[in-house]
């Protein structure tokens, strides 16, 4: 749909498309199967050579330079037929944001243009988490000038694949965070097997533990929650792409199947409820993309201004998206359930993607917080 | 202020008080043994949890996801040992004769835990309830023998149900789509029994059990008619099972293929059919499909509305755990009043989804398939009556083919269809409503979980899993509203019509 509305980005959307058309589609299931069958590396190095991995990266760093549009028009494509390939490219895409955040443009040069391979180019970080709700975080010391870390970081996306991560860590318990680079090849560095998780199998995360790991730190210390916010604030929009691709996934598959499947002597798209069942689809399908499409357009005019209405537009159609996906399976009764058809996988990705950056509701505890400060922002700007 | 007859005639208005406020009259009626005796298989199915399921259910989920031929041999023994495939047979069958409603209680508790494991063992009643729901004694006593057999010999014998093909899953629970569906699972009528042609698919336990009760058709087109169930054992000819589905949860309980090619099934081993409905009733023959499809049904549903309120319950403990443990800018999560508020929403629909499958219980007690069971002076006589008794002197008047008659006629003939449709009607509701809260809780624990919530090591992200299957099995949640609405408010709506659209 954006791409109907910004013909500059419907090269992309095409683009897209095809790729998920050629490379995944056909082989969702056995994608699927990681971590207990192979990872689909060929499937990322054709990601990364088509510029997915760099989507928001300006081009003097590697990337293509695009908006969050131009971020969104590709995971809505590509978790229309599969959201692991989305959720690696949303991971490694947060990272970067982070990075751009923190003002660490000359780390980035020094990592991303250079990089030779998909490999090369990811930076694994804790994508389900907004740091500042978990109590755990790896602890941060002095060692001289340099600084070491301690502890444990659950679910590192991409930590399997990625040389490096951006790991979140404090001093104490609570309080301010920074963020830190850390070479996962470094002594002291322990990464668990790919955690098997509900949903998004072969979009890996494992636990990282860290024994007094040299880091590099990330802008400055105890900022680690400015960079975060502004750089979470696209992706929540991101978040949501995903999810309107999945919605939308699935209810192309179910439509397929109600004009398919007979039931009571004809097609169950014909049985009214089956029918209300695929319009309630229908309407959160269309609602999630003008959602996310709104939301790109608005925070591309003004990151400021509007960036808690993206956050708005997420939550609600994370919510729109768990609810249509476990429709998408009904439709299809029994058949729905198994992993010959694309339902069921869908009914998990889609709960995994809300669960990025963060628990929706400590989310729509910490929007509260925002709106008086917003609604004096909205009535100065009107 | 009235006579009793004016009561009565103002609680005979619709909604009907007998219809809609089932524990009332009949929880004074019901022995009070029964609350002892549901103690007890709580108790032992919290001891079973804490001793087999919660350190089985994690990694036999995982271990299927490795191996998707993986067959949970060890998990039959072990329930095998526990006694639980005997545990609700009727004494007068050869079981140990535990009131049926406690079973709910019981899949709630394991359900609880892991709803593969539950149904590892509850699957095995609804073969049981098919079985003897048919009013077949003789075949009944036969079937139910090498169950209890496999449990003193330490071979389980376990028995399933065969009725969902591949083109027909709604169609063949209700008879008014049966002749539009397409079934094509077909008995011939050969000298000496019958010759199978089909395939049934999605059956639970189907590579694990011994017997299985199948459904087929003397004629595709008027299945609603020709209906016939048989008993068929593993490992008969003409009859192979095929692969086993390849689902999303629930996966410590297979679903399988079964394939019939010119299978032959003796007359002994018919459970029901035209010719004995006719011996015992003048009823139509479809009414009388209807009648014994209900009958399981209505016995089953709320058995599955209690995997649902299992399903609420693990999920609703496993975000107790977590935000009793959980800090965020070093508060508990527990001491948040919105975290309370969850708690309470979702503690709310563990208690109503137990509401509910206890009321439906009530009707198949008083009204429906336990009635026999559950009566006072029986219970007490079945319970009370050593099984050498009911071995000995009963077993050989049970053999009689009155008895199948007698029974077949109780419950075909004699049966009100006012009853049928409170226990079909109530069996629907509770399970359509404890299923939907299954999933609701399992989707608040895992919002208020986040990342945690996302680690099958973490255990609740398996119960989202599982609990889908939930909304599905024993009739949709579509159909099951429909059939709601088809026993308990079309009566009262002349005009209304179902399943016609």
């Amino acid at each position: 749909m954006l791409s109907a509305f910004r013909k500059d980005l419907l090269p992309l959307a095409e683009l897209a498309q095809s790729f998920a058309a050629k490379e995944l589609v056909k082989k969702v299931e056995e994608h699927d199967r990681y971590p207990f069958g192979k990872f689909f590396d060929n499937v990322l190095d054709k990601a990364y050579d088509v510029g997915f991995l760099g989507v928001m990266l300006p081009e003097d760093m590697g990337g293509i330079g695009g908006g969050i549009g131009a971020l969104c028009v590709i995971l809505q494509a590509v978790c229309r037929a599969d959201a692991s390939l989305g959720g690696i490219i949303f991971a490694n895409a947060l990272s970067q944001q982070i990075l751009r955040a923190a003002g660490a443009d000359k780390t980035a040069r020094r990592i991303f243009p250079k990089a030779a391979s998909a490999r090369d180019l990811l930076v694994a970080c804790p994508a389900y988490i907004d740091p500042s709700q978990v109590s755990a975080l790896p602890r941060e010391a002095r060692s001289g000038k340099d600084y070491v870390l301690s502890g444990t970081m659950e679910l590192v996306v991409l930590g399997s694949l990625a040389q490096r991560a951006l790991i979140p860590a404090r001093i104490g318990t609570c309080g301010p965070y920074s963020f830190f680079l850390v070479d996962l090849k470094a002594k002291g560095v322990s990464r668990s097997e790919p955690v098997f998780t509900l949903g998004l199998h072969a979009c890996p995360a494992v636990d990282i533990t860290l024994d007094t790991v040299k880091a590099q730190l990330i802008g400055e210390a105890g900022k680690g929650r400015e960079y975060f916010t502004p750089a979470s604030r696209a992706m929540h929009i991101a978040a949501a792409a995903m999810n309107a691709g999945i919605m939308k996934g699935s209810l192309t598959e179910a439509l397929a199947y109600a004009k398919e499947r007979q039931q009571g002597g004809c097609e169950i798209i014909n049985w009214s409820e089956v029918s209300m069942l695929l319009a309630t689809m229908g309407i959160k399908s269309h609602v999630a993309e003008l959602c996310v499409a709104q939301a790109c357009q608005a925070f591309e005019a003004d990151p400021r201004r509007w960036g808690l209405h993206g956050l708005a537009a997420a939550l609600h159609v994370h919510e729109l998206a768990c609810e249509a996906v476990t429709d998408g399976i009904q439709v299809l009764g029994g058949n729905g359930y198994m992993k010959d058809y694309g339902q069921e996988k869908r009914y998990r990705d889609a709960r995994q993607v809300q669960a990025l950056l963060g628990t929706a509701p400590l989310k729509k505890i910490g929007l509260t917080r925002e709106l008086s400060g917003l609604e004096e922002a909205c009535a100065y700007a009107l | 202020m009235l006579s009793r007859s004016e009561v009565l005639a103002w609680l005979a208005q619709y909604p009907k008080f007998e219809d809609t406020i089932l524990s009332l009259p009949y929880a004074p009626r019901m022995p009070r043994a029964m609350v002892k005796e549901t103690q007890e298989v709580i108790a032992v199915a919290r001891r079973f949890n804490r001793e087999v399921a919660r350190k089985l259910a994690l990694p036999l989920d995982r271990k299927t996801h490795e191996d998707h031929d993986y067959m949970p041999w060890d998990l039959v023994e072990e329930a095998n040992r526990w006694g639980f495939y005997t545990m609700w047979i009727p004494k007068l069958f050869g079981g140990k004769g535990y009131n049926m409603p406690s079973m709910s209680h019981f899949v709630e508790e394991v359900g609880s835990v892991c709803l593969g494991i539950a149904n590892v063992i509850g699957v095995h009643y609804l073969g049981v309830a098919g079985v003897i729901s048919s009013g077949n004694v003789r075949l009944s006593r036969r079937i139910m023998a090498d169950v209890a057999e496999g449990e003193r010999t330490g071979r389980p014998c376990l028995i399933a149900l065969a009725i969902t093909e591949p083109t027909a899953g709604t169609d063949v629970e209700e008879v008014e789509l049966e002749d539009k569906g397409k079934v094509t699972c077909h008995a011939r009528r050969v000298e000496g029994g019958y010759i199978v042609n089909g395939t049934k698919v999605f059956i639970s336990m189907g590579h694990m059990s011994t017997w299985t009760i199948l459904f087929a058709f003397t004629d595709l087109k008027k299945p609603s008619e020709s209906s016939v169930a048989f008993m068929v054992k593993t490992g008969m000819k003409g009859f192979s099972l095929g692969t086993h589905e390849n689902k999303m949860g629930q996966r410590a309980c297979p679903a399988s293929v079964l394939t019939f090619e010119e299978c032959f099934i003796p007359d002994e081993l018919v459970v029901f059919d035209a010719d004995m409905a006719r011996k015992i009733t003048n009823k139509p023959l479809r009414d009388v499909n209807q009648r014994y499809i209900d009958y399981v049904v209505s016995a089953t549903r709320p058995g599955v509305c209690a995997f649902g309120t299992g399903a609420a319950r693990g999920a609703y403990e496993a975000a107790l755990r977590y935000a009793s443990t959980t800090q965020v800018n070093g508060r508990l999560l527990i001491n948040n009043e919105w975290v309370q508020c969850l708690l309470a929403e979702m503690y709310k629909n563990v208690a109503l989804g137990r509401l509910a499958y206890m009321e439906a219980n009530y009707a198949n007690s008083h009204r429906g398939m336990y009635q026999m069971l559950q009566v006072k002076p029986l219970y007490y006589y079945y319970k009370y009556m050593p099984e050498s008794y009911f071995t000995n002197v009963v077993g050989s008047l049970l053999e009689k083919e009155y008895m199948s008659t007698l029974m077949g006629r109780v419950n075909f003939d004699w049966a009100r269809s006012s009853d049928q449709n409170c226990c079909s009607g109530w069996g629907s509701l509770a399970k359509f409503a404890g299923t939907d809260i299954g999933v609701r809780n399992c989707q608040m624990a895992l919002e208020l979980m986040g990342a945690s919530g996302l680690r099958q090591d973490a255990g609740v992200e398996k119960i989202l899993r599982d609990a889908k299957l939930l909304q599905i099995y024993e009739g949709t949640n579509q159909l099951n509203r429909l059939n709601l609405f088809k026993c308990l408010i079309a009566p009262a709506v002349a005009q209304a019509k179902c399943f016609e659209e």
